[in-house]
């Protein structure tokens, strides 16, 4: 059954054409004004280096390995994330450490490697999933870019300090522990 | 002035024999054209001049070029050789048209107009051309229009197949 | 001024000229690269865009992407100037002079500001002065000219979507010419007078043209987009059928003459819908304004018809060819038939 295709009757007035391109013109024009009064930081478009969009919570970016508020790390290297990683983008070398520190409890193991491979993860947030002590978890930062593919191998201490320059907290442990952390310019 | 726009004008006029493209023939014929118009200034008419621009560099010559890019764009005709007796008759009737022409220059009452310094020049406008055509050749002008209708309507009716 | 003519020998007269050539070609010149800026910024604006400016001037200043202007000029200064081999040459090389030096010719004629007298001479606003017997019909005469330039550039350029958009170009003025002209024409007849100074005094007695001949300037400003082929008119280019048209195989600076040529010719088809239909440099409601009042007068008119065509532009989408006939041959010259008529009607019972 073919599709009747009822035709538009214009009338008169728009079949003239003036006003109906009046119309348009007004419309154009409105775009304009309201365009140009915005301020650009109001305006739809994101000038993306300039300005960020921020991301909503959930968001999975880069990932964070939490620390504790004296700045050690919460991770107790149980390879659960590791386990878990259908990418197998995570490695991770234990080691032992002996301090004592309350605020931790009494934990004995820490990683000495952690490594996520940036070009192998998919973002899947399975690793904050496995953490039994919540201390991975996948954050907003998505500028995830590098001239090699070594720099995307992030380490422990990349994954510790990317956030806490955004966070405006102190960053600490050795800054020099693989190239990627000189070269990647933390944006404010 | 008066050489510059005559060069203009037979240089032009030269070149488009010259001219094996047909397009840049017609370039060619607008540069003549050209040297017209200017002609027509010197004379103190720009009314003439201006016509001259719109009428046969701005629309005539638009057709032409238009046809004939239409036709075809590219291809330069071969010369023809002429035959010794063309050319012959050629330079002979050139020289009797020259020759009238002449006469007819000499002899109009404009040319005594402007060898008599004690006339005004003075220079045409619109206004003007309005009143003569009006006043004094209407009747000629309503012929022409009517003419012109005619040609128009018959050249409707050679190319419209179906009316 | 008497100085300088004093130091240079030449009669004031001629230094004047040779002062309002250097203004008002200067103006075009420099116009027209912020004109660019304007389009592409304005452009943006209606469709809630941003807009180019990246642009920074001397890597630093931003100044909303002015830099373009300045970028786009250089860039075609330095590019490699390109002359396809089956080209024809020197058509190839005189096509965009064709196209600029009419464009810029037809601002001859318009009145910028009131004539005024100093020392007992007097003085006009324009590179030709009143009374010279062409009047408006120059404009019309170098509007018809202007063709050319495209035509050439579309032949040379031996390119089959050049001289597509070429011929379409040159049907397309042709056939708005004449609602042009006559258009024009029902404003002579109403005036007395083709002198663009005529014209302006008899607006600033009676009132603008655009109230006494609505009908006139419709067919005029519509007539006038086809005649600068712009949008909606712009068949000579049409990037979705013929590539670009008539300018596809030009590059660098020729491209660049042929853009100036375009920006150039709305100019002038700006000033003279300002002479023509609203009332020139005159301002309203003060029949003796000064002079530098009546050039900004002049000017807040053309950049406001100037930036008219950038909105026409982006409000209106693009006619098919035959509906440019349609609209060419069926409506607007019957329209302008039709308001010469009318006033002529209208002055005959003594209107």
């Amino acid at each position: 059954m073919a599709v009747l295709v009822k035709k538009v009757e214009l009338s008169l007035l728009d079949r003239s054409y003036v006003w109906p391109i009046a119309k348009g013109m007004v419309i154009t024009l409105r775009h304009f004004l309201k365009q140009i009064t915005t301020p650009t930081n109001k305006r739809f478009t994101i000038q993306y280096p300039d300005m960020k969009k921020p991301m909503p919570a959930g968001y999975r970016g880069l990932h964070e390995l939490k620390r504790f508020e004296d700045g050690a790390i919460k991770c107790v290297a149980c390879f659960m994330c590791q386990e878990a990683c259908p990418a197998r983008c995570i490695s991770i070398e234990a080691e032992e450490f002996s301090e004592l520190n309350f605020t931790q409890g009494f934990e004995e193991k820490r990683p000495s490697v952690f490594k996520i491979d940036m070009l192998r993860c998919i973002y899947c947030g399975m690793c904050e999933e496995a953490c039994p002590k919540d201390a991975i978890w996948l954050r907003g930062e998505y500028e995830l870019a590098a001239y090699d593919r070594l720099s995307l191998n992030y380490g422990k201490w990349d994954l510790m300090n990317t956030y806490a320059g955004l966070d405006g907290k102190l960053q600490v442990g050795p800054a020099q522990e693989s190239p990627a952390t000189a070269s990647r310019p933390v944006s404010a | 002035m008066f050489l510059i726009f005559a060069l203009i004008t037979i240089l032009g006029a030269l070149a488009m024999f010259q001219q094996k493209n047909v397009i840049v023939a017609g370039l060619c014929l607008v540069l003549t054209f050209f040297g017209v118009a200017g002609l027509f200034l010197v004379l103190a008419n720009p009314v003439a001049a201006a016509l001259q621009i719109i009428v046969y560099s701005g629309a005539i010559m638009v057709l032409v070029l238009f046809t004939i890019m239409l036709l075809n764009s590219h291809e330069e005709e071969p010369a023809i050789k002429a035959r010794p007796i063309q050319r012959w008759v050629g330079a002979l009737l050139i020289a009797i048209f020259g020759a009238f022409a002449f006469r007819i220059v000499a002899g109009s009452k404009a040319l005594a107009a402007v060898n008599d310094k004690a006339l005004p020049v003075e220079g045409m406008n619109l206004n003007r051309v309005g009143e003569e055509l009006f006043a004094n050749h209407l009747l000629g002008f309503e012929i022409i229009g009517l003419l012109l209708l005619a040609a128009m309507v018959g050249a409707v009716a050679l190319t419209k197949k179906e009316l | 001024m008497e100085t300088l003519a004093h130091l240079t020998g030449m009669s004031v007269v001629t230094i004047w000229t040779l002062l309002k050539v250097l203004l008002v070609f200067g103006f075009i010149m420099a116009v027209a690269p912020p004109y660019t800026w304007v389009e592409r910024r304005g452009s943006a604006m209606m469709q809630d865009r941003i807009g180019p400016n990246r642009a920074l001037l001397f890597g630093k200043w931003q100044i909303l992407g002015l830099g373009h202007a300045l970028a786009d000029g250089i860039k075609f200064f330095f590019k490699e100037d390109i002359v396809p081999p089956h080209a024809t040459k020197r058509l190839f090389w005189l096509a965009p002079l064709l196209a600029f030096v009419p464009a810029l010719m037809g601002f001859a004629i318009i009145p910028f500001g009131r004539s005024f007298v100093y020392q007992g001479s007097m003085y006009h606003l324009s590179l030709l002065d009143p009374g010279n017997g062409m009047g408006m019909l120059y404009p019309l005469a170098i509007g018809a000219v202007a063709v050319y330039g495209i035509l050439v550039a579309a032949w040379s350029s031996n390119n089959k979507w050049s001289i597509l958009g070429g011929m379409r170009s040159s049907a397309q003025m042709v056939s708005y010419e004449i609602g042009l002209s006559l258009a024009v024409i029902a404003v002579f007849m109403k005036v007395g007078g083709y002198d663009p100074a005529d014209i302006i005094k008899d607006q600033m007695a009676v009132g603008w043209f655009v109230w006494r001949q609505p009908l006139g300037f419709l067919v005029f400003f519509t007539c006038m987009f086809a005649e600068s082929n712009r949008l909606p008119f712009d068949f000579a280019e049409g990037e979705a059928e013929i590539v670009a048209g008539f300018h596809t195989e030009f590059g660098s600076m020729k491209f660049g003459l042929l853009g100036l040529a375009e920006y150039a010719h709305m100019i002038t088809a700006s000033g003279l819908i300002t002479t023509l239909y609203f009332g020139g440099w005159s301002v309203p409601f003060m029949p003796d304004a000064p002079v530098l009042l009546t050039i900004l007068a002049f000017m807040v008119k053309l950049l406001f018809f100037m930036w008219v065509f950038v909105w026409v532009r982006w409000t209106l989408p693009r006619f098919r060819y035959d509906q440019l006939m349609f609209l060419g041959w069926k409506v607007m010259l019957p329209l302008s038939m039709a308001n010469l008529i009318f006033n002529a009607w209208l002055m005959s019972r003594g209107g």
